[in-house]
């Protein structure tokens, strides 16, 4: 049986260094968290384990920590209809405004294991006129140093290809390596650069994007880190750029300068030109 | 939805039935392609659910009578163990609309008939 106090212990330091949020009573969710720990760190007891943590934290007892408090589940065209939005009408919509535009840059903010750069590619090069794939280069962070590395690797069995993704984009985009490995293709995976990034703490880049998805990733947040990083958010698009959440978010309530649209039933957030 | 299932594994039709179900749809099920090719005849189907390796009519002679005589318009989703490139490049040319491959789990399958509902 955890004490209250290693719980607490546990859940401020991810509050600390990620924003994730644990509230009482949902300490018990660390508990299988706090086992894998253990069994990384060669510990006996979770009493070794809390002592461990306040006597020295290397930087990889940090990673671990950060790697195993973040929920890194998503899959290929996750919901879909965003993607379609995208490539319909907002990239074209951007394009149009911007005619001199040579670059298209995106970033995707808790990318967790690359499906969503990757199926952002997919669409454009699936959908949108070659020039349009040259011109895009995507930005691809997490906090969670082990889902980056399974993006950048790039490669994913046979139930994560399945999970959402179309099979004549599988076939286009992906070589088979083994029966339970595929990789994206290089001119794919060409496309996007992978980083290491705290949405809380690290500086954002000011006017730099285009489009900006982060989806489902702010729902584990407490409502001031939320505002903060929305308001982080605005000023790291350019005029016109368009910012795009998970489909049960909202920054309503939150007094932020976003105009709201509905593009072919998507919910997108537009900073004005 | 009403889904044929086109497979000639007693437990896959009861596992994807059972998926089915949950989900909301109805399910048929035929042994072969020519049982199959025997349903659609009596009745509306909305779309096929089609192993590749079956005695009588397999999957890809399934598909090439069904298409080139234009017997439904329901689409097909290919369901099998079959998980060369080739084979899915193969299923799609010969006019399936989407490949599931086998092992699956419920949320998979759910997925990918959305996907041929109003997907990419």
């Amino acid at each position: 049986m955890t004490s209250e106090h290693i719980y607490k212990f546990f859940a401020d330091y991810i509050y600390k260094h990620s924003g994730i949020y644990y509230k009482e009573s949902d300490f018990y969710r660390l508990d299988s968290r706090l086992n894998t720990m253990m069994k990384s760190l060669s510990c006996a007891t979770v009493e070794d384990l809390h002592k461990a943590y306040t006597t020295n934290v290397t930087k990889d007892m940090h990673s671990l920590l950060i790697n195993i408090a973040t929920n890194n589940e998503t899959y290929f065209m996750r919901d879909n209809k965003p993607f379609l939005t995208l490539v319909n009408k907002v990239i074209p919509e951007i394009l149009a405004n911007n005619k001199s535009l040579t670059k298209l840059s995106i970033w995707c903010a808790g990318c967790s294991t690359g499906q969503e750069p990757y199926s952002i590619l997919m669409s454009i090069a699936h959908k949108c006129t070659p020039d349009v794939l040259t011109k895009t280069e995507i930005t691809a962070t997490d906090i969670s140093t082990d889902a980056l590395s399974k993006a950048k690797k790039a490669t994913y069995d046979g139930l994560d290809v399945q999970r959402g993704l179309p099979a004549p984009l599988l076939v286009k985009y992906f070589i088979k390596e083994s029966d339970e490995a595929w990789r994206i293709n290089d001119t794919i995976r060409s496309r996007v650069t992978f980083g290491e990034f705290n949405l809380l703490t690290d500086n954002f880049p000011a006017s730099k994007y285009n489009i900006i998805f982060c989806r489902n990733v702010l729902i584990y947040q407490d409502k001031d880190n939320r505002k903060s990083i929305l308001e982080k958010f605005y000023k790291a698009l350019v005029p016109g750029g368009v910012f795009f959440m998970g489909s049960g978010e909202s920054v309503i309530g939150l007094g932020l300068d976003f105009k709201q649209e509905i593009i072919d039933g998507t919910l997108v957030y537009k900073k004005p030109a | 939805m009403k889904i044929l299932i086109v497979d000639d594994s007693k437990a896959i039709n009861l596992m994807v039935s059972d998926m089915l179900h949950e989900a909301g749809h109805e399910s048929l099920w035929a042994e072969n392609g020519q049982k199959a090719v025997d349903i659609i005849a009596k009745e509306k189907v909305d779309l096929i659910l089609l192993d590749w390796n079956m005695p009588v009519m397999n999957g890809p002679e399934f598909l090439e009578k069904v298409k080139s005589e234009n017997l439904t318009s329901a689409p097909i989703v290919m369901m099998t163990t079959e998980n060369k490139p080739d084979y899915i490049m193969k299923a799609l040319e010969m006019g399936a609309s989407e490949y599931i491959m086998k092992p699956f789990t419920s949320d998979i399958l759910i997925n990918k008939i959305d996907l041929v509902l109003g997907g990419f």
